[in-house]
């Protein structure tokens, strides 16, 4: 089992990294483009292209920022109970979060099936804006995984304490 | 049931769940989910799920906001702030809390580079806190200057407050963007005075620091040249129609890479935080709007909005005290609950009420930004409270909580006096934005 939580640890550190890449990809694409057209030569796409990457560099770093509890979450009442408490709190809203997210994995790939199916392509590029869509509900599923190791973690902890 | 007493059921279920911890973005799409499957049908719910996130996520006008927030990480690990602070410290720093002046002037200026208020109290609080225990300013002057001054930050543009009220009321960015300048200095100037009172009334508070010459002083706008050049870029380029919001932050972000890899002041390490940190805000960000979506959608069909708007509208109150309650319904939620949080669940319902009242859209975006700067500094979810008080720990040694929220009163004196004269004086947001195209 350590093996497979290495593997996703794996894949979280290089999806972040291309996350990272695509954001600065967007920012020196964007700034080309910006000049380009300055210059009557504006870049062909980029709009689409800057789009695509903005969606990689946020749900690529979807289980990078749970894993790093970057979302706000209201702490005040919780902080208030013991560690203990505080756990088995953890464990439920994890397991509510769990279901939640692998609802919104299994739609997604669904809704990529439907794009796919529906040929859909992008208005200046033509790309088969369906491939993104896969990638998104790999991401998802991904941080579902990561969220289920949390839950893990939690229960370890519990029954240590 | 009728709709409306399944949203209140939702909305109570979904403030009950916030104070479990779980994350606000996950609470209001399982809430939006749940609401929406009960009221439609389950298949409709799930398809609500995965379109609406990703639209979100697909949004062109949401790419503005990891680039805004990448020039503001860029901004945050580099040496720009300490260039500020230093013009800001040369100018101010020989009057009585001269150097709480300079940390909030240089507040302002550093919001211009960055949107986020957190960051700016950060930074500032870094570079001003040893300067103002060297001259053994009072503990609550100097924090409380600092933790003030970080929610300027939010006002200044670039603001990603903003950026995310803009696209959920489909109002223009740049507009706000240029619309928050003026309100910005408006409140850095009402802190200077409330630090020259605070001064006036008890000297020791804050002794004058050391005196500059006039040529020391001209040197040192040499500070301010980077950050106004990179600021004019993305501001006029806004300001005059030259650039979308995207390619204003686009060029923003490059520009500040730019100044600091000329000056040398960013290194890899500073480089690669910013970009997680950058990758970090703006997935918890769009998350939270893809949160705010779904539940949205739930709202609407519950007719909630319209109901609360013509329920407030049979009362037949002056709009200014309608307002002032909702003002005082996120004064009071800001105290518990972050600010993009709150204006993102609270937007679609009163948005419908202010703009029935006949108020501005773009002045309203600001006033939402100004009332929510206050529940960065109020207890107990004060977030640039904590900031300080954990940059205090490592730069001075450490400052009593107590100390740092009784430093805020003058300031939070300062931003109520502010927002009312705003109130009442709409014509100081608006004056720019009328200018523009």
């Amino acid at each position: 089992m350590n093996f497979f939580w290495k593997i996703i640890q794996w894949l979280l550190d290089k999806m972040k990294i291309i996350g990272a890449a695509c954001l600065v990809g967007m920012m020196l694409l964007t700034c080309v483009d910006v000049v380009g057209r300055a210059l009557g030569q504006p870049i062909f796409g980029s709009v689409e292209i800057v789009g695509y990457m903005a969606i990689l560099s946020v749900v690529m770093a979807m289980p990078y920022t749970h894993q790093v509890q970057g979302h706000i979450g209201v702490e005040i009442i919780v902080r208030l109970f013991s560690e203990k408490t505080q756990t088995i709190i953890d464990i439920c809203t994890g397991i509510i979060s769990l279901i939640l997210f692998a609802i919104v994995t299994w739609r997604m790939t669904v809704y990529a099936n439907t794009m796919k199916a529906s040929g859909e392509v992008s208005m200046t590029l033509e790309f088969p804006e369906h491939l993104v869509i896969y990638v998104t509900a790999f991401c998802l599923l991904i941080f579902t995984l990561v969220i289920l190791r949390d839950i893990i973690n939690n229960i370890r902890k519990l029954k240590s304490s | 049931m009728s709709p409306t007493t399944i949203g209140i059921i939702g909305i109570t279920v979904m403030v009950l769940i916030f104070f479990s911890r779980m994350p606000v973005a996950y609470v209001m799409t399982l809430i939006g989910f749940i609401g929406f499957s009960i009221m439609i049908s389950f298949k409709g719910g799930l398809n609500l799920l995965s379109r609406n996130i990703y639209e979100v996520f697909s949004s062109y006008g949401l790419t503005t906001i990891p680039l805004f927030i990448f020039m503001g990480q860029l901004a945050f690990n580099s040496g720009i702030s300490a260039r500020l602070y230093d013009t800001a410290y040369k100018f101010l720093g020989s009057t009585r809390g001269g150097l709480a002046m300079a940390t909030v002037s240089a507040c302002t200026a550093f919001g211009a580079v960055c949107g986020s208020s957190p960051a700016t109290a950060a930074t500032m609080a870094t570079v001003g806190l040893p300067e103002m225990k060297r001259y053994k300013y009072a503990d609550e002057l100097a924090t409380g200057s600092v933790a003030s001054g970080g929610g300027l930050g939010m006002i200044m543009p670039p603001s990603v407050v903003l950026i995310v009220y803009g696209v959920m009321t489909e109002e223009s960015i740049g507009k706000l963007f240029v619309a928050g300048i003026i309100p910005a200095i408006f409140v850095t100037i009402l802190f200077i005075i409330s630090i020259y009172i605070i001064c006036r009334l008890s000297p020791e508070q804050g002794p004058p620091g050391e005196r500059f010459s006039w040529r020391e002083k001209m040197r040192s706008l040499t500070g301010l040249i980077d950050t106004l050049a990179v600021f004019g870029l993305v501001m006029g380029g806004l300001f005059f129609g030259f650039f979308t919001p995207t390619e204003a932050a686009a060029v923003g972000a490059f520009g500040v890479l730019a100044v600091s890899l000329i000056r040398r002041q960013i290194t890899w390490q500073g480089f690669v935080k910013s970009l997680y940190e950058t990758l970090r805000t703006s997935c918890m960000v769009l998350l939270l709007i893809a949160g705010a979506v779904v539940f949205g959608k739930f709202l609407a069909i519950t007719r909630i909005p319209f109901n609360v708007a013509s329920w407030i509208g049979g009362f037949d109150l002056p709009p200014f005290v309608i307002m002032g309650m909702i003002v005082l319904v996120y004064f009071l939620g800001g105290c518990f609950m972050d600010a993009l949080a709150l204006i993102m669940l609270t937007i679609p319902i009163f948005f419908p009420i202010v703009m029935g009242l006949g108020y501005d859209p773009i002045w309203f975006g600001i006033i939402i930004v100004m009332v929510t700067e206050m529940g960065v500094i109020t207890p107990p979810v004060g977030i640039n409270v904590y900031v300080v008080y954990g940059v205090a720990e490592s730069v001075v040694g450490g400052v009593p909580l107590e100390a740092i929220f009784k430093g805020i009163i003058p300031f939070l004196i300062a931003v109520i006096v502010g927002l009312i004269i705003l109130i009442f004086v709409p014509q100081i947001i608006l004056f720019l934005p009328n200018l523009m195209y």
